[in-house]
């Protein structure tokens, strides 16, 4: 019993040096972000010997932070808005109704879950640009609906299941129906697998690469945070202390974010996983 | 009469909740896709007006002879293989260490799951810093060769980077998958193992692992899913180097369209992305309804 209990600490001891290795890469980009130029060359480890705010004031100015921050925060507020509305209903509608032509239109709500974006993009991007959405911020935002779409109805559509149609009934009785029945009295019900929804898109819309490359990469006054982060380092592939001022400065977001609703995040991930 | 009306206004309903899911699914995947079948069978630089109908011509090319393409997908093969293996394994080792009863259990979590919710070319850069500079330095204090190795300029090493990046990102997903699992193992199962005098080995294999199950499923399924795709940490970590040997299909797939402006060409090669998909997706899907049969 005893050596189990000195295993358990000898366990613990090292779990948390290697959780310190693992993190390691990230605390030198922060580090590295406060030197300057000749430090970062002579060498990496070493703690700024003066920390170099002035790098994040160049940076901050260089690719106009506030700007992208709220770029990227219209995607993908837009972004989300738009799937959990057109899905919460779409799905609803689908659970409910027992028809052929039901089954055939959830069948192509889901269906394009297995095709993967890359043997679309390019078409993707003809498309956005006869419709006119393509180089524009809130265009971004609006192709995320489709794409978000299969998923969340997915999601949705399992769980509307399991909600007694008597529900629906007693509300129909009450007097109401159609819109008003759904978003008074079902989408209240729907919270929790909403949550779900809410953080494994926002990940991923906040954090996505491609389609915004390929939509919103012709003005600097469209461009995402990533995707700034990105032009912004090849520009500067040697400076490498302005480098990670970017990296830091577009991770950062997410890492405070994670700090307060860490429980939350797993708990959405590990069940849109599972739902998924 | 009556009864009538109600049909009617019950169809209208049906078609006013489900047309803008159905719209807005249509523009993101259903016509591009349609388009990407038009285009594959098309010569066209992506300017010119008309693109020219070759029929099955640029199927043909791929498949008697494109370097490139071979390359990518056995690169996307390999790294698929030992991506899905490796990260498994390392999840499941984590996970069962975590979910003991340990005083920075809650910490350790946190630490290996941070990575997953950074942008993958935001990483890639990272790690790029790491290698180019970081191992300098850290040659420097320790003397250990391995910080020597040229690793993203070599091809063996550039390929071992992208997997190590991958997985760094990535493990904290599976691992929470795999702890989620492993808490609904009833205890008094792995305890009733004890009392029969089972190790700990055997009783990971022999109790933990087959109730493990689901959530391996789901795990492989995800990481086939997410590997077959790979572009995102190859972009900004390798760029696809050195000598082209890290392209994988979908950076294949970018290269001609965006790179070469092939379109007709890279599009034929996107659809063959899709079977691909399509097929291994149906595999592993037939595997998961038969497990469930048994289950």
């Amino acid at each position: 019993m005893k050596s189990n209990k000195a295993g358990r600490i000898v366990l613990e001891v090292v779990m948390i040096l290697l959780s310190l290795v693992f993190l390691y890469p990230l605390f030198l980009a922060v580090i590295n972000s406060l030197k300057s130029f000749q430090e970062v060359m002579t060498d990496v480890i070493a703690l700024p010997k003066k920390l170099a705010f002035e790098n994040y004031s160049y940076v901050w100015k260089y690719i106009d932070y506030p700007r992208l921050f709220l770029n990227n925060t219209i995607v993908t507020v837009l972004g989300l808005a738009g799937i959990i509305l057109i899905s919460s209903i779409a799905a609803y509608k689908l659970a409910r109704t027992k028809s052929r032509i039901s089954s055939i239109v959830y069948f192509l709500c889901i269906m394009p879950m297995l095709i993967p974006f890359q043997s679309i993009m390019l078409t993707v991007l003809q498309l956005a640009k006869d419709i006119n959405l393509s180089d524009s911020t809130w265009g971004l935002g609006i192709l995320y609906w489709g794409f978000g779409a299969p998923l969340a109805i997915f999601i949705y559509h399992g769980f509307v299941k399991g909600i007694p149609k008597e529900i629906d009934e007693s509300a129909t009785i009450d007097g109401a129906s159609g819109f008003r029945l759904f978003f008074t009295v079902i989408f209240p019900l729907l919270k929790s697998v909403t949550t779900t929804i809410i953080i494994i898109d926002v990940m991923w819309i906040w954090n996505d690469f491609l389609l915004p490359l390929l939509m919103v990469n012709g003005s600097p006054s469209t461009k995402t945070l990533t995707l700034a982060a990105y032009t912004f380092v090849g520009q500067y592939t040697s400076d490498w202390q302005y480098a990670m001022t970017a990296m830091v400065m577009a991770v950062l977001p997410s890492i405070i974010v994670f700090m307060f609703l860490q429980k939350h995040i797993v708990k959405g991930v590990v069940a849109g996983a599972v739902k998924g | 009469m009556g009864k009538l009306g109600r049909k009617w206004s019950e169809r209208f309903e049906f078609g006013f909740f489900t047309w803008p899911a159905l719209i807005c699914v249509a523009i993101a995947f259903y016509i591009p896709f349609a388009m990407t079948i038009r285009y594959s069978l098309t010569k066209w630089n992506g300017i010119s007006k008309h693109p020219k109908f070759i029929g099955l011509d640029n199927f043909k090319q791929i498949f008697s002879g494109d370097a490139n393409f071979a390359n990518a997908s056995w690169f996307t093969i390999k790294y698929a293989l030992l991506y899905i293996v490796l990260i498994n394994v390392l999840a499941i080792v984590l996970a069962v260490i975590l979910d003991m009863k340990l005083k920075s259990k809650n910490w350790l979590r946190a630490a290996f799951f941070i990575p997953y919710i950074l942008s993958l070319v935001i990483v890639g850069f990272i790690w790029k810093f790491i290698f180019m500079q970081g191992f300098e330095s850290f040659y420097d204090i320790t003397g250990w060769d391995i910080f020597k190795l040229s690793w993203l300029g070599e091809p063996g090493p550039a390929f071992v980077s992208v997997l190590l990046v991958s997985i760094w990102q990535s493990i904290g997903f599976y691992m929470v998958i795999y702890i989620a699992g492993l808490q609904s193992v009833p205890d008094d199962l792995k305890e009733a193992a004890t009392v029969d005098g089972a190790g700990p080995f055997r009783r990971f294999f022999s109790v933990t692992l087959p109730l493990l199950a689901p959530s391996v499923t789901i795990s492989v399924f995800m990481a086939l899913t997410n590997s077959i795709k790979v572009f995102d940490v190859i972009l900004s970590l390798t760029a696809g180097g050195p000598g082209g040997t890290t392209y994988s299909v979908a950076f294949d797939i970018y290269r001609d369209t965006f790179q070469n402006n092939m379109y007709g060409y890279g599009t034929a090669k996107a659809l063959i992305l899709f079977v691909a998909v399509l097929i291994i997706t149906v595999i592993q899907l037939t595997i998961f309804k038969r497990r469930e049969v048994e289950a």
